[in-house]
């Protein structure tokens, strides 16, 4: 009994702090004030377990500190945006990514790896000099402009360039993907291995690319003629998917040649937060946007707010009455998701094959490769992973804090503060740190609005508004000092 | 049976900046046992992982079964059909005994294919399943550690001190299950129990100070006490 005290006493010493910690909460606070201040814990941790999720496997499993993780949250939350309010952006631009990535998997199809090594530099070259032709003169900026209707947010009127120069644009971004391709192939693997020479895949792209070309202006219409509801889940996949693809390919081509140093791969991704927000605003502007609530939250009206959680499903009003407080049924929405992706993620890493390889290969990758797995594949997989993951937390909080170039920045460091509190690298300790934090965070802010009235004190006491901020980092250090590998570590 | 599965041929393999191989060269023949011995720091470890792809020679060759393997990295090398078995075993401690075994597989069913023979030779595995790897005993972890280089079809085992730190009884387990799979595959071992290995191999190569120095017939070292004491004596 003893030693089983001994061995749990880290679970003993939280269990009874956080009982302690309700009793007074439950003294200070009447219960609705309470379970709104839970459920805003919630939501915040659920928003944070998105970023810190990705953070803490990327981590875990290659060692590597992804300082620009939030700046993906942000990407995503723009990329959801704009499909949800003004998708003329994504459609003048999706044709030109499907051509170039045609262009360079036909390359693999086509007898390049023999030409000589000598080629390649050249071949990089000309492949620039194509690429910045077929894009000179295109402006990202103008497309993304949007105007403040009574409905929202829509497409300014603005001219896109004729089908015709547009599909000489594309053309010219698949034979520049063709040719760096090229030079990519020269002397490398693939020359060894003739792998996956299936044209289906190059021609299906470019087929489809050359199909949205000229459709751009009709399929504008028809996306914001969709429901909002509709346009939301569409925002929801765009976003990740988009925030996935981002991420799979800083992984592969920023990330990757630099495992041996793994100084210079922080470095890289702290550059990559201020070359990402500056393109953010250079192609939407410095300025921030405010994404309208889909038709699911947005009901007012005489019967609102909804009674309770199945009412809701009926009437769709923009609150949920908890205790007798209306409390936002968008966040309630948040909570979900953030518990859906916690259990779908723990489902993959338990259940399946690819689950199995991360899980041994944040013990041993060098292992995992001696057994004949392809760990930099993982890699790779698992930062599209991560990354999709941030960007979908992004799109889902775009509605709920608004859009701007900085949104990243606070999660990027709260997320840290996270993933340290939970132990680097668990699963499982993202979850809970997310959690910590976003509880914590939300407890700050109440005792900022409200102070602290213990039974000794005359009067309550005040907080600066920084107090709820510098909460989690109180937190942090008191979780470090007890156990300096996180709540959930492996001692190291 | 004298065809040579592993050829290596004067490799020189650097970990940083420093020259830890300098020059090894051995054949391993198909079907057979060959020990790698010498003193602590010799380079024993290097030489099987250069072999393995873990630490690439800068120069020198490999070649399995004629075919060149150096450069490669380490998962195709892998997939050639070598298993590695390295020193202190390194099995996935979170991971249950069978999906430690599970992650060995290379094609689908490869595990039900050699389970039987797996547990005949290790029965304590059977038993522990489905417990994580890292609350099995050191000695069933190394049996764990030999069964997952077992699950695919392995051409050539490197295994690497397989009796570290074992109590005698368990060695002779392991000695009894090498000896067993000896009859279908060829294994390179690493082994500083000098008695296990001269139970064990065929042919024997020593290293010294990153060089293969000398090599022969076991049974013919087992009388060679001025090479033991020079070679392998303590100290």
């Amino acid at each position: 009994m003893i030693e089983w005290i001994q061995r749990r006493r880290g679970l003993i010493a939280g269990i009874v702090a956080a009982i302690l910690f309700a009793v007074w909460a439950s003294s200070q606070y009447e219960p609705r004030v309470l379970a709104s201040i839970l459920l805003s814990g919630l939501t915040l941790g659920a928003l944070y377990f998105l970023v810190t999720s990705g953070l803490s496997l990327i981590f875990g499993l290659m060692d590597v500190l992804n300082f620009a993780h939030g700046t993906l949250f942000m990407i995503g939350a723009y990329i959801g945006f704009t499909l949800y309010a003004n998708p003329r952006l994504l459609l003048n631009t999706l044709p030109f990514v499907l051509a170039f990535v045609a262009g360079w998997l036909l390359a693999r199809w086509l007898p390049f790896s023999s030409l000589p090594a000598g080629h390649r530099r050249p071949l990089w070259v000309v492949a620039v000099l194509v690429g910045v032709f077929a894009v000179w003169g295109f402006e990202l900026a103008p497309l993304a402009t949007t105007a403040l209707s009574s409905g929202g947010r829509v497409p300014t009127e603005q001219a896109q360039a004729p089908v015709g120069i547009f599909i000489a644009r594309t053309l010219g971004l698949a034979i520049t993907g063709l040719i760096a391709g090229a030079a990519f192939v020269i002397g490398s693997e693939h020359a060894r291995r003739p792998a996956n020479r299936d044209l289906a895949w190059p021609l299906g792209l470019l087929a489809l690319a050359l199909i949205i070309a000229p459709l751009r202006l009709s399929a504008e219409g028809w996306i914001l003629a969709l429901d909002s509801n509709t346009r939301f889940l569409l925002a929801l996949v765009a976003g990740a998917g988009g925030g996935a693809a981002l991420g799979g390919l800083m992984e592969w081509s920023l990330i990757r040649p630099l495992y041996s140093r793994p100084i210079y791969q922080v470095l890289v991704t702290l550059g990559l937060v201020f070359v990402g927000t500056e393109l953010v605003k250079g192609i939407w502007g410095p300025g921030g946007y405010f994404m309208e609530l889909p038709a699911w939250f947005s009901r007012r009206g005489p019967s609102c707010p909804s009674p309770n959680l199945i009412a809701w499903l009926q009437d769709n009003c923009a609150s949920i009455d908890v205790l007798g407080r209306p409390f936002p049924s968008y966040r309630i929405f948040i909570i979900a998701l953030g518990i859906a992706m916690f259990i779908g993620i723990a489902v993959l890493l338990r259940y399946t094959r690819l689950g199995m390889i991360i899980r041994a290969g944040v013990q041993d990758g060098e292992m995992v490769q001696a057994l004949g797995i392809n760990v930099r594949r993982v890699f790779t997989l698992v930062f599209a992973l991560g990354a999709g993951l941030a960007a979908l937390g992004g799109v889902a909080a775009a509605p709920f804090l608004g859009i701007s170039p900085g949104l990243g920045q606070e999660f990027q460091l709260q997320a840290f503060i996270a993933v340290v509190i939970g132990g680097m690298g668990s699963f499982t300790g993202a979850a809970m740190g997310a959690l910590l934090v976003g509880l914590a965070r939300a407890f700050g802010d109440q005792m900022v609005l409200t102070g602290i009235q213990l039974p000794w004190m005359s009067e309550a006491m005040t907080f600066s508004p920084s107090i709820a901020r510098a909460s989690t980092v109180l937190i942090m250090a008191l979780v470090l000092l007890l156990r300096p590998a996180g709540l959930f570590g492996k001692k190291e | 049976m004298s065809d040579v599965l592993l050829e290596v041929d004067a490799i020189h393999t650097f970990i940083g900046q420093f020259h830890i191989l300098e020059g090894v060269s051995l054949k391993v023949r198909a079907g057979s046992i060959t020990a790698l011995l010498g003193r602590n720091g010799a380079g024993k470890t290097t030489t099987l992982r250069s072999i393995m792809g873990l630490n690439p020679p800068r120069s020198g060759s490999i070649r399995l079964a004629g075919e060149p393997i150096n450069g490669r990295p380490a998962y195709e090398i892998a997939q050639l059909g070598v298993g590695y078995v390295p020193e202190h075993r390194a099995i996935f401690r979170d991971l249950t005994v069978e999906e430690n075994l599970r992650l060995a597989e290379r094609k689908r069913g490869d595990l039900a294919k050699r389970s039987d023979f797996i547990m005949a030779l290790f029965p304590d595995l059977k038993r522990f399943y489905r417990h994580p790897g890292g609350k099995l005993s050191g000695g069933q972890q190394q049996m764990l550690a030999i069964a997952r280089a077992l699950v695919a079809d392995n051409r050539l085992l490197l295994i690497d001190e397989p009796s570290e730190g074992l109590a005698p009884i368990i060695v002779e387990q392991i000695v009894a299950a090498l000896r067993q799979m000896a009859a279908e595959t060829t294994i390179l071992l690493v082994e500083q129990n000098f008695a296990m290995a001269a139970q064990l191999a065929d042919e024997y190569y020593i290293l010294d100070d990153g060089r293969s120095v000398q090599h022969g017939r076991m049974a013919d070292l087992v009388h060679d006490h001025a090479t033991i004491d020079k070679y392998l004596g303590a100290g």
